[in-house]
């Protein structure tokens, strides 16, 4: 029972995706597959083509070279990097979710007890904190009863217990749902610690798999090695070294001043 | 005061309400001025084809509007500066064309300041059906608008088409625009979709309220303000924006004062 998925299994299919803009190459034949129930988490340093991937794979551009196909019937949810409201703006949560969609009261109802926004659904849009507007953001997404989600960088934004809450939620959601969930995240230390498929971008995809056997390829060493050096920083075996450190430079720094 | 001239004026003061949001909404206030300041130029080419000033100006709001859309597009000078050249250019063209074609400066300061007799009922038929038009199109893109201008990403991932509507947007206020000169003038037009939208946002908790509330609002400062200007002779424009400006004041102070209770 193990044959091979065929292209029309896959929500989406991208095959030798190519994106060339003012003569750079932006993505060199990218080739990846969403299948149903996946999880996977794109990770890529600063001008990867993260975005422009994501474009693609909304169809909101067409491809330079290569295709992107999605199955019929494909509906995706699409939660932004962020909203800024302008404040002459008036906007209730409510009516946000209503706008240019068609979403009765009681689902609202259901979809807000859901995301826990039910309490804020009367305030303005401007007056709610960066995790209450991921959440209402989810929310719309949600609405078009989808069967992939789409996220980037969600919880850019937030602060370390609004990215757990966050993506604890999504977590939520993925399982409840059985929907697909493809995230943007910079958040190396969280995607490396769960054991969802990730996909390493920059510009090709380098790597994907586990994270486990991500992180000893040897592209995303070269790309990410400093930033998980920093990681690994964190751990405790290292503090003691750096609390001396910092004691003897405080210390030289007083003196300093006394003389 | 006549009928045709009351319904002209009720007729831009509904569509002003929705308008003038989305001029407050999305920073368009000096894209409705160099708008204005072109439309002299479009009476001017009314002239010279022999085509009624509403006409030349529509065009040339079009004009304006795509060579705007197309020079931004370019990415080398900031939105204003192109908006300073294009509109400047217009202005100064219109002028100059104006004065060759033998208008004297009473027409001019009459374009300018806005004027009552420049209402005729020829005209009056213009006005409505276009302000009618728009008002009728900005309710069907109503939706997507609103969504566009809350988040442009969102929209466009939901299958706003941005580039059209955002044209769409352009052009009615371009038809609008060359819709109200001649009764508020080109110096004032943009006042006339700002400062009501403006009173109404103090209040308004929707979009809807707002442009319902920005319409309401900008009604009743045509109905106290043209009698004014009919009754002591003064430039139509001017006495619209000195009422509208004492009815921002009115519900700021009644804001705050409430706020205080």
């Amino acid at each position: 029972m193990s044959a091979e998925l065929s292209a029309t299994d896959y929500l989406v299919t991208v095959r030798d995706l190519t994106v060339v803009k003012q003569g750079q190459t932006i993505l060199d034949a990218v080739s990846l597959d969403i299948a149903k129930h996946d999880f996977i988490t794109l990770i890529g340093p600063n001008g990867a083509g993260k975005t422009v991937l994501l474009r693609h794979l909304l169809k909101l551009e067409s491809p330079y070279g290569g295709r992107v196909h999605h199955q019929s019937g494909l509906k995706i949810g699409y939660v932004p990097q962020r909203v800024t409201i302008d404040p002459s703006l008036p906007m209730t949560v409510q009516r946000f979710l209503t706008v240019n969609n068609d979403v009765t009261r009681s689902q609202l109802d259901s979809l807000a007890t859901e995301t826990k926004i039910s309490h804020l659904l009367n305030s303005p849009l401007a007056d709610l904190s960066g995790g209450e507007l991921q959440r209402v953001l989810l929310t719309r997404a949600l609405a078009g009863k989808p069967n992939l989600l789409i996220l980037d960088e969600p919880a850019q934004n937030l602060d370390v217990n609004g990215q757990l809450q966050f993506y604890t939620m999504i977590d939520e959601i993925y399982e409840s749902r059985k929907l697909s969930v493809l995230m943007v995240s910079h958040d190396l230390h969280l995607v490396m610690s769960s054991t969802r498929k990730v996909v390493c971008l920059f510009r090709h995809i380098c790597c994907s798999g586990a994270p486990e056997s991500v992180a000893r390829d040897p592209e995303f060493i070269s790309i990410f090695g400093d930033d998980m050096a920093k990681l690994m920083a964190v751990y405790p075996h290292s503090h003691a070294h750096d609390h001396d450190h910092d004691h003897d430079h405080h210390h030289h720094a007083a003196t300093d001043e006394e003389s | 005061m006549s009928a045709h001239i009351l319904l002209t004026t009720l007729a831009l003061a509904l569509v002003a309400g929705p308008l003038g949001c989305f001029v407050v909404w999305r920073r368009m206030a000096y894209f409705g001025d160099g708008l204005a300041h072109s439309a002299l130029l479009g009476v001017a080419i009314g002239l010279v084809i022999g085509v009624s000033n509403q006409i030349g100006m529509m065009a040339i709001a079009i004009i304006f509007a795509l060579s705007l859309i197309w020079l931004r597009a370019k990415r080398v000078l900031a939105t204003d500066t192109l908006l300073g050249i294009l509109a400047h250019a217009a202005l100064s063209l219109g002028v100059v064309a104006m004065t060759l074609l033998g208008a004297g400066d009473i027409e001019v300061h009459d374009y300018l300041l806005g004027s009552l007799d420049a209402v005729t009922q020829d005209m009056a038929v213009w006005v409505i059906a276009g302000s009618g038009l728009s008002l009728g199109l900005l309710m069907r893109l109503w939706p997507g608008l609103i969504l566009m201008t809350t988040s442009e990403d969102l929209a466009h991932a939901e299958g706003v088409h941005i580039v059209r509507y955002e044209f769409a947007l352009m052009v009615l206020m371009g038809v609008v625009v060359a819709a109200s000169i001649q009764l508020v003038g080109i110096l004032l037009i943009t006042s006339l979709l700002i400062i009501p939208a403006s009173t109404a946002r103090l209040f308004a908790r929707s979009p809807e309220a707002m442009a319902i509330g920005g319409s309401a609002i900008a009604s009743l400062c045509m109905l106290i303000g043209l009698p004014l200007a009919q009754n002591f002779q003064l430039a139509t424009g001017p006495v619209i924006v000195c009422v509208s400006v004492a009815s921002f004041m009115l519900v700021l102070m009644a804001r705050l004062a409430t706020r205080k209770g």
